[in-house]
């Protein structure tokens, strides 16, 4: 088969299973998820194909779709590395998703629409991934966030669950804005959408002769904006925690592979165009780095399981953005990929222990019991949170390694120090998840949430067939091994992406980040995992920081206090405005002029005594008037 | 080439209220079933008159001139250019899904049908004239049936909305006649023919400068213009559904068409000079309709509402056309493109919600809950017309609104930057009335709500007009390759 085909196999077959399923299987559950299913497969058969020997130099297969004026519109597969492994990843983590949603979603009455949605989320992302112009690539950034809409809202009889969609659809879609604006000045500035063009363009040293400075830091600013909403970065990132309300195979898909990773790698597909700004990467480390360490201290404080998994998130994807702000396209990119894997495997050993449990709470699940009945999810749960951690030689070790290792240098020391102390709080809100559901302490002074906060529809317990059906243990175990493995591949990336040196730090070099890991690993043991341990962490010491952290910084408080009032009030404004200004002030003229009608018409009384008075008068104030000129 | 299609298109209203008032009064079926047809008909005809456009030669095409009233110049001259082939498709699909929404109708049904076949005639009439009186005939021919359809069969105020509309455009057409009779007065050419006009050459800059504003705000004042708009969503409410459906989907286009077709094409410099001042008024409109939507809780205010903020950027597209420069074309294909997929869209949101309404009799979004669960084939047909209203990619209007958008950002930046910053408060009114009525729980009040029926005349008109959506939001050249001819040739 040549690579056209299989691009085109790849690309379509998630489309086709939706508008089939969509039209014609939405009731018949079954058949609507085998189709997705095969789909899936089909998909993840043909993105492994081009992965490992599909054109490496940027080759573009596309169709003609429509022309503009002088632009010829095309619907086309870019293959180069990025795309090939992207598209690889992608295709990999929601094939698991899929499988695991099998069981997941077995009992739940619009299964047939999820699959179907499911298929549309995979769609969007895979074209956006393989995008070849600008065109194609804001079309499908769009119906990424609009598959992440209908996916968040899924359940959308429960009004949180609605309530969550609209959030994410409407923060991303402010930052969407911004990318929308970037994109039409880049077009405008390069007069091209075909994005090898634009590489090529942005490839070189320096800018281009005819690009003022300026103009490309607006432009990298601009589309960097839509990176904040997309991929959840400070000060846009309140959305994803809330998007958990989705069903959790969703949050997995959501948080690993699809929707934020888009964010992340719209960067890493301009991440030449974005060296050429080296103020706006200056602006992108920063806000990283901030995100990094916010969103670490609120999943400190979270007992929600799903909670403490979106804040990782959100601070794992600011550490990618580090990565490439400080110039490495390898050490962003790589821990996009680590990220996706381990990250859909905690969310997947989440879900496992939700299903079963009912509960998200952390400590009602330790306490139920999870450790001890549910050993391959428990041995998933270790390895993802190890691997989130950073403890070597798992996944995420080695691409944080490469992440910090890039921020050398005097300019960057607080930015690196930044990383550090954010490495250091995921070692150790990881591994308090972790012993909190390993090593429950029955008497210890950790709370209950009340009522524990279920979100899966009906908890079943035993009565329900095996805790751990293949359909839930073999994605995990399938990601446990690939969070395992992925941190050998590095090389095989770099190759991919065609990077000549990777650096490969020295044991000396790695020693910090090692400690530091360790060093989360064990508070959390002396706070959380040790025999007797009051299991409330260090920061019931600090009121003051708990509160803080609790309530997520007060951002989204602030937010409903000033923005969303803001929007309120001003539509309240517009509201009077229209209904006295514009419509009461035209009703007001329409009674006014009847009034005067009304008035006129007085006038035409019949009384002759009244015609005679006034003429008279009038033909006085006539003569008066004409013997004065 | 002269061939007579434009007049038969003209002639399937005509004949549809000829019979329809011929027909006896109690035969309802049968004056549903010929106003169908010739509904029909109509859309038959416009996808002739799409595929017989030459759009290599372009320009004004199937032309039929005849003298009407010789010693005033006037003429009956008629001839589309790509626009008019585009919006008299969008009438033929308006006017047949309309008779089919209607379908259900029981009271003076005869009566009716025969406004609305008069309206439709109206609408034909003007988007295919090319005489300033009969384009002017026309034009009052397509606003005057609404008094009676909304005053009669209408809810909510009805009188009072009817008289509302009709005193809002009256005054529009107050400012228009002037303005016209002065194009004529000044043209010096001693007839009416609007390509004449344009090419006379006999209007100098003062002039034009002095008489645009006329025309534009009496146009404008069809089209929705910001401010002069409130009578537009009163009417939509107080409206029955297919009227509604015809007054948001095609009358308001008459507007926005008259400024193209009259205004902007005969006194150019005088757009040029205007441009900016309403281009600022066109992007007030869109940022504002979509506040004044978040707070409206009667579904039919919201789309009223949306539709003043999307008829912002059709006229936020004319003015960058106007204004000249690089991103004219994008600006006038975009704007037409959006009165094209805005008058399928809305004709959607209100069939969607006249069903709703024509079982529950109220359309408060706080009353309802759960729709999509309760009538899942309503509800997701007014999903996808609100979806289509967000711009979202696959959905026609999409496209349109990135070309208006591209172009104000090369032609008007800053206003640009507002019209599409318009998008957040658009998803955000839309997403409200989603979160309150279509998803959430369920409201047991409407338990008894029966959904489309599959087998139901009424699934037609949605799923043509969801179709269409979806066509020309996969396939956009279709439509943008006839939108483009009109400009080279009427250039």
């Amino acid at each position: 088969m040549n690579h056209q085909l299989i691009a085109l196999l790849t690309v379509m077959a998630p489309l086709v299973a939706f508008a089939t399923v969509l039209i014609g299987f939405r009731s018949k559950h079954t058949v609507a998820s085998s189709i997705v299913l095969i789909s899936g497969l089909v998909t993840l058969v043909g993105a492994a194909l081009l992965l490992f020997n599909g054109p490496v130099d940027g080759t573009v297969f596309s169709a003609r779709w429509f022309v503009i004026g002088d632009h010829v519109i095309e619907f086309g597969v870019l293959l180069d590395g990025r795309t090939r492994m992207m598209g690889a990843v992608v295709a990999l983590i929601t094939f698991c998703i899929q499988i695991y949603s099998l069981s997941y979603m077995s009992h739940d009455p619009g299964r047939g629409r999820f699959f179907a949605f499911l298929a549309l989320f995979e769609w969007s992302m895979l074209l956006f991934v393989f995008a070849s112009n600008l065109l194609q690539m804001f079309i499908f950034w769009e119906l990424v966030g609009l598959a992440s809409f209908l996916l968040i809202g899924f359940w959308y009889e429960k009004p949180s669950a609605v309530a969550a969609a609209k959030k994410a659809f409407i923060m991303t879609r402010i930052g969407d804005i911004g990318l929308f604006i970037g994109l039409i000045l880049l077009f405008q500035t390069v007069g091209t959408l075909d994005v090898v063009r634009i590489t090529q363009i942005f490839a070189g040293e320096g800018l281009p002769e005819s690009i003022a400075p300026g103009r490309i830091e607006l432009i990298a600013t601009l589309l960097f904006i839509g990176v904040i909403g997309k991929s959840a970065q400070f000060p846009l990132h309140t959305w994803l925690p809330d998007a958990m309300e989705g069903p959790t195979p969703v949050s997995a898909l959501l948080h690993s592979a699809t929707m934020v990773a888009a964010g992340v790698f719209l960067v890493v597909r301009f991440h030449e165009l974005f060296l050429d700004a080296p103020g706006t990467m200056r602006f992108v480390l920063i806000i990283a780095t901030t995100t990094a360490l916010l969103s670490s201290t609120m999943a400190m404080v979270a007992r929600d399981m799903k909670r403490v998994l979106a804040f990782s998130s959100i601070s794992q994807l600011g550490f990618m953005l580090m990565g490439l702000a400080a110039g490495s396209l390898f050490a962003g990119f790589f821990h996009l990929t680590t990220h996706a894997f381990f990250k859909a495997l905690l969310f997947l050993c989440a879900g496992s222990y939700i299903h079963k449990f009912g509960t998200n709470d952390m400590v009602a699940m330790g306490r139920a019991g999870a450790a001890g009945k549910m050993k391959i999810t428990t041995i998933g749960l270790v390895v993802g949170g190890a691997a989130l951690a950073g403890i070597p030689p798992l996944a995420g070790f080695f691409s944080k390694e490469q992440i910090i290792g890039s921020l050398h240098g005097p300019e960057n020391l607080i930015f690196r120090i930044g990383a550090y102390a954010a490495a250091f709080l995921t070692a150790y809100y990881t591994f308090r998840m972790v012993f909190l559901i390993l090593r429950p302490g029955i008497d210890s002074e950790a709370i209950e949430e009340e009522p524990a906060g279920s979100q899966h529809a009906d908890a079943h317990d035993e009565d329900h067939g095996p805790a751990e059906p293949w359909q839930i243990v073999g994605p995990i175990i399938a990601l446990t091994l690939g969070t395992l493995g992925a941190g050998f591949l590095g090389n095989r990336i770099g190759h991919t992406l065609l990077i000549e040196h990777i650096h490969h730090p020295a044991l000396a070099e790695m020693a910090p980040a090692i400690v530091i890991a360790l060093l989360g690993v064990v508070l959390a043991w002396l706070d959380f995992g040790r025999k007797g341990a009051r299991q409330v962490g260090f920061i019931a010491r600090l009121p003051a920081a708990r509160t803080l952290f609790e309530n997520r910084w007060f951002i989204d408080t602030v937010y409903k206090a000033v923005f969303v009032r803001l929007a309120v009030g001003f539509a309240k404004l517009m509201f009077g405005a229209e209904t006295r200004g514009f419509d009461g002030g035209a009703d007001k003229l329409g009674q006014g002029t009847v009034a005067a009608g009304s008035q006129m018409a007085k006038a035409h009384s019949g009384r002759l005594q009244f015609y005679v008075g006034t003429a008279f008068v009038l033909v006085a104030v006539l003569v008066f008037y004409l013997g004065l000129s | 080439m002269t061939s007579s299609l434009l007049t038969m298109m003209l002639l399937c209203p005509v004949v549809a209220l000829v019979a329809t008032l011929l027909l006896p009064g109690r035969h309802h079926k049968a004056i549903k079933i010929v106003n169908a047809l010739c509904g029909f008909a109509s859309v038959v005809l416009a996808i002739v008159v799409w595929m017989q456009y030459d759009r290599s030669a372009g320009g004004y095409q199937m032309l039929e001139d005849y003298p009407w009233v010789p010693t005033l110049g006037i003429h009956y001259t008629v001839a589309v250019d790509g626009a008019g082939v585009v919006l008299s498709m969008l009438t033929a699909l308006v006017f047949f899904t309309g008779v089919l929404s209607m379908w259900s109708l029981e009271k003076r049904v005869k009566e009716y049908f025969a406004f609305m076949a008069a309206l439709v005639i109206g609408v034909f009439g003007v988007f295919i004239s090319l005489d300033l009186v009969s384009f002017f005939f026309f034009y009052e021919v397509a606003v005057l049936p609404m008094y009676p359809l909304i005053a009669i069969w209408g809810s909510t105020r009805k009188e009072y909305s009817a008289m509302k509309l009709t005193i809002y455009l009256m005054a529009g057409s107050a400012l228009l006649f002037p303005g016209l009779i002065a194009l004529y007065t000044h043209g010096g050419i001693g007839n009416w023919n609007i390509v004449q006009l344009a090419a006379s050459g006999n209007f100098e800059r003062e002039f034009q400068i002095f008489i645009y504003p006329f025309l534009y705000i009496g146009f404008g004042i069809l089209a929705g213009m910001f401010p002069f708009h409130s009578w537009s969503p009163t009417g939509h409410v107080a409206a029955p559904t297919a009227v509604s459906m015809l007054h948001a989907g095609v009358l308001m286009k008459l507007g926005a068409f008259g400024i193209f077709r009259v205004a902007m094409t005969i006194l150019p410099e005088g757009a040029a000079y205007w441009a900016p001042s309403f281009a600022l008024f066109a992007t007030i409109g869109i940022v504002y309709g979509a506040f004044v939507a978040m707070r409206q809780n009667d579904f039919k205010y919201v789309i009223g509402f949306s539709s003043v903020s999307h008829m912002g950027i059709v006229l936020l597209g004319l003015n960058i056309w106007a204004a000249g420069g690089d991103a004219a074309q994008a600006g006038l294909d975009g704007a037409i493109f959006q009165m094209f997929a805005h008058g399928i869209m809305t004709a959607l949101f209100f069939s969607s919600v006249g069903f709703i309404y024509d079982q529950t009799h109220d359309r408060d979004i706080r009353h309802f809950g759960g729709l999509v669960s309760q009538v899942p084939l309503a509800g997701s047909f007014f999903i996808m017309a609100a979806m289509c209203g967000m711009g979202v990619p696959g959905f026609a209007s999409f496209w349109a609104e990135l070309l208006v958008f591209i172009a104000a950002i090369k032609t008007f930046p800053v206003l640009g930057v507002f019209a599409i910053a318009g998008l957040v408060f658009t998803a955000a009114y839309v997403l409200r009335v989603f979160g309150k009525a279509m998803f959430g729980p369920r409201n047991p009040d409407w338990e008894k709500l029966v959904d489309i029926r599959v087998k139901s005349v009424a699934i037609w008109p949605r799923a043509i007009l969801v179709g269409v959506l979806l066509l020309f939001g996969f396939y956009p050249s279709l439509i943008l390759d006839m939108i483009r001819t009109a400009v080279a040739g009427g250039q």
